[in-house]
């Protein structure tokens, strides 16, 4: 298995030797048929559960910026999806705009709000900063749930789903383009963005802001950037989820539930670690679907499921793959140099 | 070498974990989605699967078996929809069941109006979902605004004009503040003496109490989900406010655990509702007798009355449509099943009066029993007693 | 170089720091001594920003008054040290670990990583050559690629200077260097320290209890002693001092290598 992970890693390296953006490509391409993949072995049904999987990717992959790159922890990030989601609902129906303008509009929203979430994390730390966001992300459901104007009880209806021209994304085979697509160039930025020194600013503030400071990271403005970018992420992820066919919005689909499904998502996946935020989108999106008939043991299992992963695999899945192809990476070249030496 | 098959194994594994729900032709297939997050949730949602499993033991519809898939939605419109996605999509049900709650139940009238499954709806209340005019749903119940003129019209002939509200922040609830509100306005001219809006699940309700107490109403209306409703009524008597002062409770009223957890303070409360446990007739007797022996529930209130009456419905009309049942009349199955629904007339149950449909996508095609019962406490605690205060038919067009 | 006037630090009512005036030339390697609780530490956290001063004391770096300024703005202006403790990013592999350090010189904005993906990139490369350089004379090179963490305790030593010096510093502060270290380890440590001072042209303060390496190299030393200067000048002049000896002694107290240094 490793084996086998280690030369898909190797044989990765060499495509993006040719192009860097090679590898992209080619895992774009073969994305792309899944939905008829998906429709000719199972149902369709599967696509719909690829398309939200898609939209987990992107909320983890932002979430792992500032939580797994720089160290923040944040409970409020599903705030910040609710607020992408309602922003583009409603400039899409009280204004008339198109989805391409209401989202990018709403990311921007979301990104401003990115700001007020990251706030408390100039002062605040861990726990304390736990509690300053999970409050700040729980109140703006409980804003949403009590203007009429956001949706309230009733909830937002008949969001228009995105088109272009005469195409509109309004299947879930049309809708998985979108997403997939976002999905991908979502994830791609972030390897861009995790390998420059942006990126290793985040890592290092995690690691020890003092050091960091004294290297010359502007600590305070690299937290607000990382709160900043991964809102971003949320925003266009509450965008996606809005336009979504059927097109309605409710506001206790942004509950702490979903901020602990999320977070479970991260920890399975693997802090700070981007393929495994992906890799725990899709895991647990899909063990969730196959255990529905279970509901009633649900929340348990997956609440023990958190605890052992966090006392027994605090890497995630991600993780543990990761140093295991390092590891062997590094064995491998000093056996290469003790042949040499012989 | 060893290792791919390995691969392949776990490969071959996964794909029968995904198909492990095979396909028959010559079932009917149903697909439930609710919530099942509260005791009463889960009780009768399995009352309907046990109903089910009876009219499958007694010979099934024209020989034909029922097969249901029962789902919880959480009360989430976004679980929601994705069961309504699996139930259309990949269990390819002919019937879809479902939600329990307004905010589950609009976003699945999307998908089951594109996806042309037809759709009834054991008690989601709210007014805009029967209005989005899809040709493919029925519902049980009928709007709250039903509710609310009943309620208004008998609050104003027999209690005052002066009326507080207590406005719980979820769905429900605030529709029917909403409707009272409008029908006191409507109907009587009565603008609201105070209004309160409350978080969903508050628990403190002392100084919109002592509010209230000191604008001398004649009445104040608690919208509030059950074990809200019961803490408001508990803090509304703790004010001192004595029984002169009429408790008007919204449609979760009729939820055992007002009387249960309320105890005294749940006398003297009144409400609309589709179905009394008081009920004298011999097939509301046999009912509740029926659900206290199986689900240990001392009093049915409209929930299950109207979970049965639904598969009361369906049952009729799965065995007037004709239905072919094989891989390629799905799609003709589930327009006939449609047509067999909207060709119910008069459909007399458990329900205050009699439920019928027809063929127009309108509320007034689609919204069943129009008429409620006004259900007060005369004794709270486990074993409460209600009575039966009035019986009121609006007419088919009312609020529209 | 670097000039403080009335360096002081109250951590509510305990005096750090008490009216420190020192003055460290360019190009000069200067020890801080003291017995442990002296100040020395503050004194460095105080220079790098990571404390800010009490009201009356100025900091003067090359030229320019950076008192009040934060700490990532005194490492822009070309200040960097090491820890006692050396505080690396552990979870970071070795190479990343020298390239933050190169962080003030990043030829790129923040944003860019976003927006220009090939600027970046050939940034990126010509930075990790210059870091892979920078570890192959720290003689860390083959561990490039793996977590800081898995380094030995004299390698982490040698990281977290290359940290330091990957910033491309003026001035270079070291903290304890030799804390730990076995005598032949601070020899060779020595050695490195003034090369690197004579190929990237630096000046170096060096906080340091073994004081066999700081009478041997530095060519000017500062004591302190309960917060206070007590002493300045070259290591003949400090040692013949009579308040240093009673600071470093105390009253009967005698460590012997201590007096082995005093009395030649």
């Amino acid at each position: 298995m490793i084996e086998l992970l280690v030369r898909i890693n190797n044989s990765i390296y060499n495509l993006s030797r040719v192009h860097r953006l090679l590898p992209w490509l080619i895992a774009y391409l073969v994305l792309l048929p899944l939905p008829k993949l998906l429709e000719f072995v199972l149902s369709d049904y599967y696509i719909d559960l690829a398309n939200r999987a898609c939209l987990f990717i992107l909320l983890c992959v932002g979430l792992n910026i500032v939580k797994g790159f720089c160290g923040q922890v944040t409970v409020g990030h599903i705030g910040l999806y609710a607020i992408g989601a309602v922003s583009s609902a409603l400039l899409a129906i009280n204004y008339g705009l198109s989805f391409w303008v209401s989202a990018p509009l709403a990311v921007l929203i979301t990104g401003f709000a990115g700001i007020i979430v990251g706030l408390p994390s100039v002062r605040l730390e861990g726990a304390y900063l736990a509690l300053a966001t999970l409050g700040l992300g729980e109140s703006v459901r409980i804003m949403i749930a009590v203007t009429p104007a956001l949706g309230s009880s009733t909830g937002i209806m008949l969001i228009p789903a995105p088109a272009i021209g005469d195409f509109v994304f309004d299947s879930f085979e049309r809708y998985y383009y979108l997403v997939m697509t976002l999905a991908v160039l979502g994830i791609y930025l972030s390897f861009a963005i995790l390998r420059s020194t942006t990126g290793r600013a985040f890592q290092a503030i995690r690691e020890d802001p003092i050091a960091a400071a004294v290297v010359g990271i502007n600590v305070t403005m690299y937290k607000l950037l990382a709160f900043v970018i991964s809102a971003l992420y949320a925003g266009l992820a509450g965008a996606l989820f809005a336009h979504m066919p059927p097109g309605y919005l409710h506001h206790n689909n942004f509950t702490i539930i979903e901020m602990v499904t999320l977070l479970l998502m991260v920890v399975l996946g693997g802090i700070g670690n981007i393929w495994g935020g992906v890799i725990g989108a899709i895991v647990v999106t899909i063990i969730y679907d196959q255990t529905k008939d279970y509901y009633f043991y649900q929340p348990l299992i997956f609440g023990i499921t958190m605890v052992l992963l966090v006392v027994f695999m605090p890497r995630g899945i991600g993780g543990l793959l990761g140093r295991m192809i390092v590891k062997k990476k590094f064995i491998k070249n000093h056996e290469d140099k003790v042949i040499d030496f012989a | 070498m060893f290792k791919i098959n390995k691969i392949c194994l776990g490969v071959v594994a996964l794909s029968f974990m995904f198909v492990s729900t095979a396909i028959y032709a010559g079932d009917i297939r149903v697909g439930i989605t609710m919530r099942m997050v509260s005791e009463n949730g889960q009780k009768y949602g399995q009352m309907m699967m046990d109903e089910i499993d009876i009219i499958n033991k007694s010979g099934g519809i024209n020989g034909n078996n029922i097969v249901a898939t029962l789902m919880n939605d959480e009360c989430k419109s976004d679980k929601g929809v994705a069961n309504a996605n699996k139930l259309v999509s990949q269990k390819k049900v002919h019937l879809v069941i479902g939600s329990t709650c307004s905010s589950v139940t609009l976003p699945i009238v999307a998908v089951t109006a594109k996806a042309k499954v037809p759709q009834i709806i054991p008690h989601s209340t709210n007014a805009k979902i029967t209005k989005l005019g899809s040709d493919w749903i029925f519902r049980v119940p009928v709007s709250g605004r039903f509710y609310a003129g009943v309620n208004a019209k008998y609050v104003g002939e027999n209690i005052g004009m002066r009326i507080a509200y207590i406005c719980a922040a979820d769905a429900a609830s605030q529709n029917d503040c909403q409707a009272m509100q409008g029908q006191m306005r409507s109907q009587h001219g009565a603008e609201p003496v105070y209004v309160a809006e409350v978080q969903e699940k508050e628990v403190d309700f002392r100084t919109h109490m002592q509010k209230i107490k000191t604008s001398n109403v004649d009445g104040i209306m608690i919208a509030a989900l059950a074990e809200t409703m019961a803490r408001a009524l508990i803090q509304s008597y703790e004010a001192g406010m004595d029984e002169s002062v009429r408790r008007i409770g919204s449609s979760s009223a009729s939820n055992a655990p007002v009387p249960k957890i309320a105890g005294d303070a749940a006398k003297n409360v009144f409400f609309a509702a589709a179905y009394a446990a008081a009920d004298k007739r011999p097939i509301a007797r046999l009912f509740n007798e029926m659900v206290r022996e199986r689900y240990g529930i001392h009093a049915p209130d409209h929930d299950f009355s109207q979970a049965y009456d639904l598969i009361r419905i369906v049952e009729i009309a799965l065995n007037n449509a004709k239905l072919k049942l094989t891989n390629s009349s799905l799609a003709d199955d589930r327009v006939a099943i449609r047509n067999a629904i909207a060709g119910i007339r008069n459909y007399q149950g458990l329900a205050s009066g009699p439920i019928s449909f027809c063929r127009d996508s309108s509320p007034v095609c689609r919204d069943g029993n129009r008429t409620a019962v006004l259900i007060g406490y005369t004794k709270g605690g486990e074993q409460f007693e209600t009575e039966v205060l009035a019986r009121v038919t609006m007419p088919m067009d009312f609020g529209l | 170089m670097l000039e403080t006037k009335n360096l002081s630090k109250k951590f509510g009512g305990l005096r750090a720091l008490w009216d420190v005036n020192t003055k460290i030339e360019q190009g000069t390697i200067h020890g801080l001594i003291g017995p442990n609780g002296s100040g020395k530490s503050t004194f460095f956290n105080l220079i790098t920003g990571i404390y800010q001063p009490d009201l009356g004391s100025h900091i003067n770096f090359a030229g320019q008054d950076i008192t009040t300024r934060s700490a990532h703005q005194i490492a822009e202006l070309g200040v960097s040290r090491t820890f006692q403790l050396l505080r690396l990013f552990l979870d970071m592999t070795v190479l990343e670990n020298v390239m933050v350090g190169y962080h003030c010189h990043s030829p790129y904005g923040i944003l860019s990583p976003i927006f220009l993906g090939t600027k970046v990139r050939k940034a990126e490369n010509i930075i990790r050559e210059e870091m892979i350089e920078l570890l192959e004379f720290l003689g860390l090179a083959e561990f490039a690629d793996i977590p800081a963490s898995e380094l030995s305790g004299g390698q982490k030593k040698l990281l977290s200077l290359g940290r330091a010096i990957a910033m491309k510093p003026k001035l270079l502060l070291l903290d304890e260097p030799g804390a730990g270290l076995s005598p032949v380890n601070i020899d060779n440590l020595m050695d490195t320290i003034l090369t690197l001072k004579e190929r990237y042209k630096l000046t170096v303060i060096v906080v340091e209890h073994v004081l066999k390496l700081v009478m041997n190299t530095c060519e000017r030393i500062t004591v302190l002693d309960h917060g206070k200067k007590i002493a300045e000048g070259t290591p003949e002049e400090v040692k013949g001092n009579r308040s240093v000896v009673e600071a470093y002694l105390g009253k009967e107290m005698a460590d012997e290598e201590i007096r082995r240094v005093f009395t030649g």
